[in-house]
């Protein structure tokens, strides 16, 4: 009451942000419970010991038993994306820039499909597609192309590179080829008129200009393909697997939290470098978005 | 490349149903200044996008020199398009924009380098080379599109309404500039634009279309002079058509002229149209008064140079020379 003109202002301005902190409150809420919470505990668990000290051993323990699984797994996930940016390069650019009416409404009708089958369902397709006297082995027997004792079993690295890029085309494709549509037309054509060819218009004129599209899907499929379980669980019974099963099984057999929160560590590691590279990305665009 | 001629032959482009362009047939002189001319939605657009390749044709031929165009898809034609957007490649430095067509044709390094310095002195644009293409202003951007088609030395020249996205001044002084390199470099050029004065200073020959017919081909002076038809006549500036009499000094069903050749007169003079009327309205204009006068039949336009009151009652004089004669078809009548 002594500064009558200092009191009223923090009050005020509080007053005046409290409609906006309590619409905002439900989502920060949410995040926090859901999501913040379990990502330190998980990662401050990763360092603590039955005695509640800190301790390295864990992600010692899960280095020596998993060293393996996590190269895979990172070798297997860049497979997968490349596979994943070839593949919906192609289609995206083929929708774009296709000249045959009907074979762009058919592709644009059946890219989609994987889009709505589950991971699970596709892990399933894909295990009796795959394996040695699955479907495409038969097939390609019966058409005289294989010979039957050559036949193998995809159901390694290959069918989960495989499997995540039949999943993940479809998603990368639909942004992609959004992208790729609302570029102005003319730039291409300016390229035709130069004398570039189709294909040289999708790689030099069309994807420098949806770049930050493409790489966006890439990071979000990076992240869909480190969480996936079902997928390595159904297709690989052998060593080395993909991390998501390691911890599922660390966690189901033993009980063991602790390593499985230090293989959970490498996850997180490799998803921030993806989106460190995202935000670098997206902040270096922005002056010249902001235009 | 060389320069060349550019022949159409019986040009028909069907889109959805819909014909857009019905039997063009135009012959473009090697080295000339061709402006395709007309009102929007004429399908002047289209013809050119024809010749560059992005319009499909339902029949007809196209043929560059001796060689026939028109089964080729654009990158084979060899035609350099200014798109009116100007469609620079935002991803690339201005460098980059004017030298990836020589990159396509498999120019080295050095070379290319050097012709993009060399298309940017021609073009005024020294030191703006490292630039991003989306820093530049609208009339730089626009020298960058030409210089990007120049850079190939393309036996024809296509320029799609490229002056249409500038401020007037600017669109001005470029018109000029415009003109003045394609008659140094001599190459075969033809432009879209739907504004008649931009044609008439520029062109050699004016094209000048409506619902995808070539109505007239002319030179600048005589199209102007002697439009083909009242409708052409109009779009032209003809704005007084009136119904001829019998002491007219041209005979014929109607009679054009532009309101600048019609003068307020003190008397009936010799060979030339005159009307008496009633001024309705005038209007400073600067320089000049422009009045709107009713004779009874009609209302005519007409300039003076000192205003008349509202009312007053006068007599305008069109000279004979003036006059434009449509016969009952609203074709132009021979002299």
């Amino acid at each position: 009451m002594s500064d009558p003109l200092a009191m009223p202002k923090p009050s005020a301005q509080l007053r005046a942000m409290l409609p906006g902190l309590l619409l905002i409150a439900p989502a920060i809420l949410a995040i926090a419970l859901l999501y913040v919470v379990p990502l330190v505990r998980s990662v401050v668990f990763a360092f603590v010991d039955a005695d509640g000290g800190f301790t390295t051993a864990h992600l010692a323990t899960a280095l020596e038993l998993y060293r393996r699984d996590v190269i895979f797994t990172v070798l297997v996930a860049l497979a997968s994306l490349c596979l994943i940016a070839v593949i919906s390069i192609a289609i995206a650019g083929y929708l774009t820039l296709g000249a045959t009416p009907w074979a762009v409404t058919v592709l644009r009708w059946l890219y989609r499909w994987p889009l709505f089958i589950p991971f699970i369902v596709a892990g399933q397709t894909a295990r009796s597609f795959l394996a040695r006297n699955g479907l495409l082995n038969s097939l390609l027997i019966d058409s005289g192309l294989m010979d039957p004792a050559t036949a193998q079993s995809l159901l390694d690295w290959r069918g989960l590179v495989l499997t995540f890029a039949w999943k993940q085309v479809p998603f990368v494709t639909l942004l992609l080829a959004g992208a790729m549509a609302s570029v102005d037309r003319s730039t291409v054509e300016a390229a035709r008129n130069m004398g570039a060819g189709k294909l040289r218009c999708l790689i030099e004129i069309l994807l420098p200009q949806v770049r930050g599209t493409l790489s966006v899907g890439l990071i979000l499929s990076l992240v869909t393909i480190m969480s996936v379980l079902s997928v390595p669980m159904m297709l690989i019974a052998g060593n080395p697997t993909m991390m998501t099963s390691m911890m599922a099984h660390r966690v189901t057999y033993y009980g063991d939290y602790a390593v499985a929160n230090a293989l959970g560590l490498f996850s997180y590691l490799i998803t921030v470098v993806a989106a460190f590279v995202y935000l670098r990305m997206t902040l270096a665009q922005q002056p010249e978005n902001g235009r | 490349m060389g320069i060349e001629a550019l022949a159409l032959q019986g040009l028909c482009i069907r889109l959805g149903g819909a014909q857009i362009l019905h039997d063009v047939t135009l012959d473009v002189a090697a080295g000339s200044f061709t402006c395709l001319l007309g009102p929007s939605g004429c399908g002047k657009t289209t013809l050119l996008r024809a010749i560059a390749g992005f319009a499909p044709l339902s029949s007809g031929d196209i043929r560059l020199g001796a060689r026939s165009v028109a089964a080729l898809p654009p990158e084979k034609r060899g035609t350099a398009m200014v798109f009116q957007s100007y469609a620079l490649w935002p991803h690339m430095t201005v460098v980059g924009n004017l030298t990836y067509p020589l990159k396509l044709r498999g120019v080295a390094k050095a070379e290319r380098a050097a012709r993009a310095e060399h298309i940017l002195d021609l073009l005024d644009l020294s030191g703006f080379g490292e630039r991003k293409v989306t820093s530049l202003s609208g009339g730089q951007r626009q020298r960058v599109a030409l210089g990007r088609a120049l850079i190939i030395d393309p036996p024809v020249l296509l320029l799609d309404e490229p002056l249409s996205n500038l401020d007037a001044a600017i669109r001005r002084n470029l018109r000029g500039e415009l003109r003045r390199l394609q008659q140094k470099l001599g190459i075969t050029t033809i432009m879209v634009t739907h504004d008649q004065e931009e044609a008439l200073s520029m062109a050699d020959t004016i094209v000048l279309m409506r619902d995808g017919r070539v109505v007239q081909v002319a030179a600048p002076q005589s199209l102007y002079t002697r439009p083909a038809d009242l409708d052409a006549g109009r779009f032209l500036g003809v704005d007084n058509i009136v119904a001829g009499r019998a002491e007219d000094p041209v005979q014929a069903t109607t009679l054009g002229f532009r309101s600048v050749e019609a003068r307020i007169a003190e008397a009936s003079a010799a060979n030339a149209l005159t009307r008496h009327g009633t001024v309705l309205d005038c209007a400073y204009t600067g320089g000049g008064y422009h009045l709107q006068l009713d004779t009874g039949a009609e209302v005519i336009a007409a300039v003076s140079g000192a205003p008349i009151a509202p009312g007053s009652e006068v007599c305008v004089a069109v000279p004979a020379a003036s006059l434009m004669a449509f016969g009952p078809d609203q074709m132009l009548l021979p002299n």
